[in-house]
């Protein structure tokens, strides 16, 4: 189980919008370099980017503070917003990306996605925003009629390497992440699913050593990160106890 | 109904009463759940919950360092009658002692002592650390609508002792850790939980709900 920390990036700064909303962002550090090597030194062993200003205007827009984290850790990193297009995604993993993640592009063009599957296998990570159970796109501001499973379920067998599925309603707003549709989605289809939007205390990452969450990849972690409500030396160690636990346990049957 | 939940410098019990307070509201329950250090506030409450974590030594000594408590837990709990629910180390210091560390001298509400998990397979780290599935020995009003069984809810466990309860009538659930491990225990008003009710989600909040409907 791996918890993913989140730099969101909007001007060139680490900021935490509330519900997606571009207006209420608040800044948390001004240089998110510094803001990456700070979660690697906490123990973290990945890294979760969003370039904010990307995903509204549908291409790369804070590319230099992007290059700045990838030269400040050695932790993989995953990068979403605004990569629609397969000379960005090879641009991206040429600079050292671990993994791209397509979000309106995938659903707008589902065979961009099996393509640049192909070409980079295992280094594609689905991004499923969802309002409702619904796919939102454009930067959370539109919303369409497609159903979050009937997304997921367009990229069974193509080699996608996690969904990253957010439930809008709770990002940023610490009311808890959906575990129900979280979950329902990890048991719909065979892509590894990552819990995103909402995780707001310890109790959250307790939440996610129960058994029924096994089948998640892990969880991204925002402003419970930033603002000290998800201590991350006790949330890493209750991941790491509690795997060792069950696995031993598991063996015993 | 005001339910005292003692405060004397063991662990963030910041979880606990928002717990406390969840579970009452989530279940039509009007009580006030006061966070207190206080032991007159203990002696006058309606219910008292005893949390802890770390050594049953450094509780009991941390409970004895707070003017008057210890008495007022047992004036509520014995001669009020009041409900008690122990959590952790806070059940742990229901026995006659605790052998951690070194021996210390508990409430001796239930027989026996706390003494360390010993699971059968080698495999099996201590602390038990996670979710367990729990199983009851006797019907009791706080498991009351709980589904237990290795198909029912989970409970959350930090612990590396137990308490090894003399009169098998006091086990009122076990969990299986390599063999069996006191999940919680009961006589007449007093209760306690080895699982953190207040981080076990929907067992959790259950468990809780019931203790405060609890006419023992």
């Amino acid at each position: 189980m791996i918890l993913f920390p989140a730099i969101d990036l909007k001007d060139s700064q680490c900021v935490r919008l509330k519900l997606g909303n571009m207006e209420q962002a608040t800044v948390y550090n001004a240089d998110p370099a510094a803001q990456a090597r700070v979660f690697e030194a906490q123990g973290f062993e990945w890294l979760h980017v969003v370039d904010l200003n990307g995903a509204f205007e549908g291409r790369s827009v804070n590319g230099a503070a992007v290059e700045a984290i990838l030269s400040a850790t050695k932790n993989p990193v995953q990068l979403g917003g605004g990569i629609r297009a397969l000379a960005h995604i090879e641009n991206w993993l040429t600079k050292g990306l671990a993994r791209v993640i397509l979000g309106t592009v995938a659903v707008r063009n589902p065979d961009l996605v099996k393509d640049a599957c192909r070409l980079f296998p295992g280094q594609i990570a689905v991004g499923i925003d969802a309002r409702g159970g619904k796919v939102a796109v454009e930067g959370w501001a539109e919303a369409s009629t497609l159903g979050a499973v009937e997304l997921a379920r367009k990229f069974e067998g193509v080699g996608v390497a996690a969904i990253i599925y957010t439930d809008i309603d709770r990002d940023g707003v610490l009311s808890g992440i959906n575990w129900e549709a979280t979950i329902a989605l990890a048991y719909a289809v065979s892509i590894p699913v990552i819990a995103s939007g909402g995780l707001a205390s310890l109790d959250d990452i307790r939440r996610m050593t129960l058994p029924d969450a096994k089948k998640l990849e892990g969880a991204i972690s925002g402003r419970a990160l930033y603002d000290g409500r998800i201590d991350p030396a006790e949330a890493l160690a209750i991941l790491r106890d509690s795997q060792s636990a069950s696995r031993s346990a598991r063996l015993t049957r | 109904m005001r339910v005292a939940i003692i405060d004397y410098g063991s662990g963030n019990l910041r979880s606990a009463t928002k717990a406390f307070e969840r579970a009452a509201r989530e279940a039509g329950i009007t009580a006030e759940i006061d966070l207190t250090a206080e032991a007159r506030r203990v002696r006058t409450a309606d219910r008292i919950v005893l949390p802890g974590v770390g050594a049953y030594a450094d509780c009991a000594a941390g409970l004895h360092a707070v003017d008057g408590m210890w008495e007022a837990v047992e004036e509520a709990a014995i001669d009020r009658a009041r409900p008690f629910l122990g959590i952790c180390v806070g059940m742990q210091l229901m026995s006659d002692r605790g052998l951690e560390k070194t021996i210390t001298k508990g409430f001796g509400w239930i027989a026996g002592d706390v003494k360390e998990i010993e699971p059968a397979d080698p495999a099996l780290k201590i602390p038990q650390i996670g979710w367990n599935t729990i199983e009851l020995r006797h019907a009791h009003p706080l498991f009351a609508g709980i589904p237990t069984g290795e198909q029912g809810l989970h409970a959350y466990f930090v612990h590396s002792y137990h308490l090894g309860a003399k009169r098998p009538e006091d086990i009122i659930a076990v969990a299986d850790y390599g063999g069996p491990v006191t999940a919680a225990v009961a006589r007449e008003n007093l209760a306690g939980t080895q699982f953190h009710p207040e981080k076990s989600q929907a067992l959790g909040l259950a468990l809780i709900a019931n203790f405060l409907r609890w006419n023992p």
